[in-house]
């Protein structure tokens, strides 16, 4: 009954994005993330924000749902702006108000820097949205499976980035309900400033610490029982590339790169 | 390992089996939904396994934990033949759960020796493949899941076990039909109840195709309906031929076994079938257990699936149900006629035509946003007013949790809050404590608002509140300071605290020594950790108590000693406000019952005539017409 929180949810429909083999989805998403760091300027953010809203219009994820789950780093993108549209002093001066000066250059960056980090958070939120934890933990592990080779435990990790990701609602839910609990036995959380509220959340910490610490030490009998040993195992997902959807879509990348660093050249 | 097991070979040989055991085929069951899907794939029938009939054998087993005085299990020797459903009962701590944890070598024998499928569960090697053919389904479903997609999760064991896979798929799919759960295949766990959990965590271990099913309390979590569809699932593949080890608080279910254990302190103390063991009450009264019942009062009340049982193994013990049931009627009228004049003092919990959504919540810590002009003083035109505007929104169809409910409970009563999950009970139970605010209508605490935030530290001195398993809200490092975390909140003076602290865990009955004030609660048992959490809310010393589920998942002694409690409260004037699933509490301990369904007031009257309207079959037809 707790608000559910919507860190890393899949959106069960079908669509061609959700379709796409994960680990083309994965690439795909990281390198368009990183490539929105070199978008400055307007025509290859309109270039971005394009292959954006083609991928997010043919997933089927209802634009509503995407925007709930940036929500929380709206504020975030508030302050950048802010940060932005008054700390960049070059430009023509555009407004000026006693103290407060905006120059041309600190809009632009308020707006540049604002839309194309926008795009990178909502980029990471499609993947989340259309890939299944189990299906992005598969692409990860087959991507960094050369790494297993010189130690590095990648199965393990991913396995634990799953888990992780299928505990937090748990968690959420049970930091509610003690909250309720303490509460009713009158902590002081109501209507408290932070110094004080940091004090009295012992008594929510320690019960969650334990929670924490159960469900850690009975999912580990339950692995158990259920034969995991860390080893070897099959996939009840077959990583197979179907070349009518992913190569398009590989292709399509390619040649946004090669616009985007067309763009940045020419323009 | 791959190769399956179950099949259709074993339903000849369990067709007498069936007999045997009077179980009515389900309807449209097909009798074996797992043997009858498996067959298809070409399985191959169970190999007799191992050189002796039986499955299962323990000789002279000793169990001892590292830091632990008295030995888990103390000479326990049995064996178990292929196919038998068995039942293991016994209070907390009697060694159920580590009995049933040496059979796939989760725990091992610190002396004697554990046999399973005729390997030693000691030896270095066996534990995998003793694992792979005996599945564990653990008593909380949230922690046996490993990922957020259902499907997902129930193919976690067969990757394990390096199942190819196009078989893995074909396993999940059976897996899933074989509890029901083929609609949820693409669901997060997290969306699902208790009950359909604890049938993707079953699923889960069918798809290892096992011939042992071990069940570790697989219901204490569960409501009523919950606990009914895992039973079903049980019968159906116990029908199966698999052999089932199953752990339980409920003497209901083991009604339904070829073969009763009972432990008590490590040791085997009784071993043989239902209607054996239950005809003894005092043998079963002395090892703390309590004689089956009242699932049937139960099923009388909600109407449903009350036929579909099957009850034929429960003739034998059913005169003692309606003796005892009758007698709980009785014990109850007797007790509001008693109590008639408490009745008729005020009301000091209201409910006025209350509604609630969790899509329009209010932080009950913060004041009501007063841009909005909802609920924002208690002025008579305020309240019309965001009442209209309630009702405008809630035409909007948005979904409420809660439909105009209004009903007063008075002190030295206790009112008991019943339905099925997503009925609403506990977010009442919140309601009454302030922990919620409603959307519509108002709550009345002792006169008290719960929107008023000015006189709100004034309530939280009127009411308590012990959450579901309020075991976990223990958090200081010994039961004294946890205990008087609750009145040193309210200032106190330290000796006043004290005495308080030794009060209520009297009350609880538990002896308030030293060396239990001075111990962490994380040490004490589950049982002793729930009568510290409530003696937590009991040294409050509020004379309105509201209780979600206190008797969840503890054994039959608990459960006793929870509703004396509840009596001695009543006896002292308190008001009681209970979320309950077990109608033999209702029975026992109600005077006023309020029957919810999907938010809305479907019956409300002492507990014959909510039983009585009941039997006329309002309820059910008040449940079709929706």
């Amino acid at each position: 009954m707790a608000q559910r929180a919507s860190i890393g949810q899949y959106y069960s429909v079908d669509s061609p994005i959700h379709r796409l083999d994960p680990r083309v989805k994965f690439v795909g998403t990281v390198v368009y993330m990183a490539s929105c760091l070199f978008v400055d300027s307007f025509a290859t953010l309109l270039l971005a924000a394009l292959v954006a809203a083609g991928a997010v219009a043919t997933s089927n994820v209802p634009v509503r749902r995407l925007l709930a789950q940036i929500k929380p780093i709206a504020f975030f993108l508030i302050v950048t702006s802010v940060i932005n549209l008054f700390f960049v002093q070059t430009g023509p001066v555009l407004v000026a108000l006693g103290p407060l000066v905006i120059y041309q250059n600190g809009l632009v960056a308020a707006a540049l820097y604002t839309i194309r980090f926008f795009l990178l958070v909502l980029a990471g939120s499609l993947l989340t949205l259309t890939t299944t934890p189990v299906a992005l933990t598969d692409a990860v592990e087959k991507l960094l499976s050369p790494l297993e080779r010189a130690g590095v435990p990648v199965s393990q990790g991913t396995l634990i980035l799953s888990i992780a990701l299928r505990f937090v609602p748990t968690l959420s839910r049970e930091t509610e309900n003690i909250i309720a609990a303490q509460t009713a036995r009158g902590a002081d959380l109501e209507n408290k400033g932070a110094f004080a509220y940091a004090r009295a959340c012992v008594p929510l910490v320690v019960p969650l610490f334990a929670s924490a610490l159960r469900h850690a030490e009975n999912l580990g009998r339950a692995m158990d029982a259920r034969c995991y040993t860390g080893g070897d195992r099959t996939h009840y997902h077959i990583l197979r590339m179907v070349p009518s959807r992913d190569y398009p879509a590989i292709a399509l990348l390619i040649t946004y790169i090669a616009l985007l660093v067309a763009a940045h050249f020419l323009l | 390992m791959t190769t399956a097991r179950l099949a259709a070979g074993n339903i000849a040989g369990n067709a007498d089996l069936n007999a045997q055991k009077h179980i009515e085929p389900l309807e449209g069951a097909g009798a074996c939904p797992i043997t009858g899907a498996q067959s298809t794939s070409g399985c191959t029938p169970p190999q007799a396994t191992g050189t002796s009939a039986s499955l299962i054998a323990c000789n002279d087993v000793h169990v001892s934990y590292p830091g632990s005085e008295q030995e888990a299990l103390r000479g326990v020797t049995f064996s178990v033949p292929a196919g038998q459903h068995v039942c293991i009962l016994g209070g907390n701590g009697s060694g159920k759960s580590t009995l049933l944890q040496l059979f796939n070598a989760l725990v091992l024998p610190s002396e004697g020796s554990v046999t399973v499928f005729g390997m030693r569960t000691d030896e270095p090697g066996q534990a995998l493949a003793i694992r792979s053919r005996a599945a564990y389904v653990f008593q909380h479903p949230e922690d046996q899941m490993v990922t957020s997609i259902v499907a997902d999760d129930v193919a976690f064991g067969p990757e394990n076990i390096r199942v190819p896979q196009p078989e893995i798929e074909h396993r999940v799919e059976t897996s899933l039909a074989a509890v029901d759960m083929s609609a949820h295949a693409q669901a997060d766990p997290a969306d699902l109840s208790g009950g359909q959990k604890q049938r993707v965590a079953i699923a889960g271990a069918l798809a290892m195709e096992p011939e042992i099913l071990l069940l570790d309390e697989p219901c204490a979590m569960l409501d009523l309906e919950g606990r009914r569809a895992v039973s079903d699932i049980i019968e159906r593949l116990s029908a199966c031929g698999i052999t089932i080890m199953h752990v339980t608080h409920f003497m209901d279910d083991a009604l339904a076994a070829d073969r009763v254990l009972i432990l008590d302190q490590g040791r085997l103390a009784f071993d043989g079938t239902p209607s054996e063991a239950f005809s003894q009450p005092e043998l079963i009264r002395e090892l703390g257990l309590e004689l089956p019942n009242k699932v049937h009062t139960a099923e009388e009340l909600f109407g449903k699936h009350a036929e579909t049982r099957g009850t034929a193994n429960a003739s034998a013990a059913s005169t003692l149900h309606s003796t005892t049931r009758h007698a709980a009627i009785d014990a109850a009228a007797t007790r509001t006629s008693t109590l008639a004049p408490h009745a008729a003092a005020r009301p000091s919990i209201v409910f006025e035509d209350v509604s609630f959504s969790y899509t329009a919540a209010r932080n009950p810590r913060k004041r009501a946003r007063t841009l909005f002009g909802v609920h924002r003083k208690r002025g008579e035109n305020a309240t019309l007013q965001a009442q209209q505007q309630a009702r405008q929104r809630i035409a909007g169809n948005m979904p409420l949790a809660l439909e105009h409910l209004s009903f007063n409970a008075s002190p030295g009563t206790l009112t008991a809050l019943i339905g099925r999950t997503g009925s609403g009970k506990s977010t009442s139970a919140e309601l009454a404590c302030a922990l919620k605010l409603p959307y519509s209508g108002r709550v009345l605490v002792d006169g008290i608002d719960t929107t008023d935030l000015s006189r709100r530290s004034e309530l939280r001195r009127k009411v308590g509140y012990v959450s579901q398993l309020p075991e976990r809200q223990l958090f200081a490092e010994t039961v004294f300071d946890d205990v008087a975390f609750g009145p040193r909140n309210l200032k106190l003076p330290e000796e006043e605290v004290a005495q308080r602290v030794n009060r209520a865990l009297e009350t609880v009955g538990m002896n308030p020594s030293d060396d239990l004030l001075n111990r962490s609660p994380f040490a004490l048992s589950g049982g002793q950790q729930r009568n510290v959490a409530l003696a937590g809310v009991l040294a409050m010393g509020q004379p309105i108590l509201v209780l979600d589920e206190p008797m969840a998942g503890l054994d039959p002694r608990g459960r006793a000693n929870v509703r004396l409690m509840l009596h001695e409260l009543k006896q002292a004037g308190t008001t009681l406000l209970m979320v309950t699933h077990s109608m033999e509490d209702v029975l026992e301990l109600a005077d006023q019952v309020i029957l919810l369904d999907q938010g809305k007031l479907v019956a409300a009257g002492t507990p014959q005539a909510v039983l009585a309207q009941a039997r006329d079959g309002e309820v059910q037809n008040h449940g079709a017409t929706r």
